[in-house]
């Protein structure tokens, strides 16, 4: 076997990492400039090109079937269903998932997630958090955080029930919620929340227990 | 064709919606219009079931995922600023969906959906040397890592450029290069000097 290709120098090394993108004419001019500077005095990358060529044409001719996926995903829109206009995030798609009969399918620990949702959900019109200033509190926040703004309501779900957070409070007019989790695994939850792919920050308002 | 014999592919393809007419119909589904959804679902179908596949291996996997980006992009379109192109925006989603869900299932040994891999329809006059380089492409690829297929499929098939695959994989463009540079170095090497009857 032939021994694997290796840089010559930095401008060989750039010009070859850039050629699959060069051949899809994917580059800006500044790129374009570097490649096409290099590609005149280097017989090895010009072979190279053709290899790129080629892969691309090998890589077309992929169309799997796309009616039977529509009429599956149609199926999950609801087309009759009202939705809640105008309020962006998160918090618009959990209130559509109370609202639908399926809820009452779930299983008894989703459930309280749900039901402290809910409880949430009387105060998102306010702007202040419920659980800072309300006379009767529900059990006080100790995480904010921020999902991602494409997260949608089973992701957020999803990522509740995956760090043991309940949801308190939100949003801000920053769109962060309030959570909370157990004293005693505040750190584990928060450190699963901040590696979560759908939030984009999770910290710890309160001091660390002892 | 470029100077050095090659021809080089044209930004756009006259096959897909532009950048502005995907974003207009991103705009529409954000308003809930389910034939604006239809149309970029039966865009985005195909290029999501490759890519997915890359990633997840499993078919009902993928129909899963593919669904669940669908979804998301259905419930958050609203959430589309237009700061990055709405299809590294919808790549995006699927991507952390395939990561979180190749977290909950272990990726199987072998591979039974090779009918949504490259295709290897051969002409009927396709020789047997020709269908020897596609089985070592095909099997070459089957040994790279989920990340490593994903950016050489998102490169040689989507047109992605590599600032798009970094955005989308959410990584530095560095770390693309590096992925393709190794991926195509393990492909020519796993073809073993065949790849130079192609050229």
């Amino acid at each position: 076997m032939a021994a694997p290709i290796r840089p010559l120098d930095d401008a060989h090394e750039q010009a070859e990492e850039l050629l699959p993108w060069y051949a899809t004419g994917q580059l800006n001019d500044s790129d374009r400039a570097l490649v096409e500077r290099h590609l005149t005095a280097c017989a090895e990358c010009q072979k190279q090109l053709r290899f790129e060529q080629r892969m691309i044409e090998e890589f077309q001719g992929f169309a799997p079937e796309v009616d039977s996926g529509w009429a599956r995903l149609r199926a999950r829109i609801e087309p009759g269903q009202r939705w809640q206009p105008a309020r962006p995030g998160v918090m618009r798609g959990a209130w559509d998932l109370l609202r639908r009969p399926a809820v009452a399918t779930l299983a008894a620990a989703q459930l309280a997630v749900v039901v402290l949702a809910g409880g949430a959900f009387l105060s998102l019109s306010k702007p202040e958090y419920r659980a800072l200033s309300s006379s009767t509190p529900p059990a006080a926040g100790n995480v904010i955080v921020i999902f991602r703004s494409d997260a949608t309501q089973e992701d957020v779900l999803d990522t509740l029930r995956a760090s043991g957070a309940s949801l308190v409070g939100g949003p801000t007019s920053a769109d962060a919620y309030l959570l909370r989790v157990p004293a005693n695994r505040r750190a584990a939850a928060v450190a699963r929340l901040q590696a979560d792919d759908d939030v984009q920050m999770a910290q710890p308002i309160d001091e660390a227990p002892r | 064709m470029n100077a050095f014999g090659t021809a080089i592919r044209p930004r756009t393809d006259a096959a897909r919606p532009s950048k502005i007419a995907e974003g207009e119909l991103l705009d529409r589904v954000s308003a809930k219009d389910v034939h604006a959804f239809e149309e970029l679902y039966r865009i985005y179908q195909p290029r999501l079931a490759r890519f997915l596949i890359n990633l997840v291996q499993r078919p009902q996997l993928v129909e899963e995922v593919l669904d669940d980006t669908m979804m998301a992009v259905w419930q958050t379109a609203s959430s589309f600023r237009g700061a990055s192109k709405p299809s590294t925006w919808i790549f995006a989603i699927a991507y952390r969906k395939a990561v979180k869900a190749r977290a909950r299932w272990p990726m199987p040994v072998e591979d039974p959906q090779d009918d949504m891999r490259v295709s290897d329809d051969a002409a009927p006059d396709e020789g047997l040397q020709q269908q020897r380089l596609h089985d070592a492409l095909r099997a070459a690829m089957d040994r790279l890592s989920p990340d490593h297929r994903a950016v050489v499929d998102l490169t040689y098939f989507h047109d992605l450029g590599y600032r798009e695959i970094a955005e989308i994989m959410s990584c530095p463009v560095d770390t693309v290069k590096t992925r393709m540079f190794h991926a195509r170095r393990r492909l020519k090497e796993a073809m073993a000097g065949g790849f130079e009857d192609w050229l």
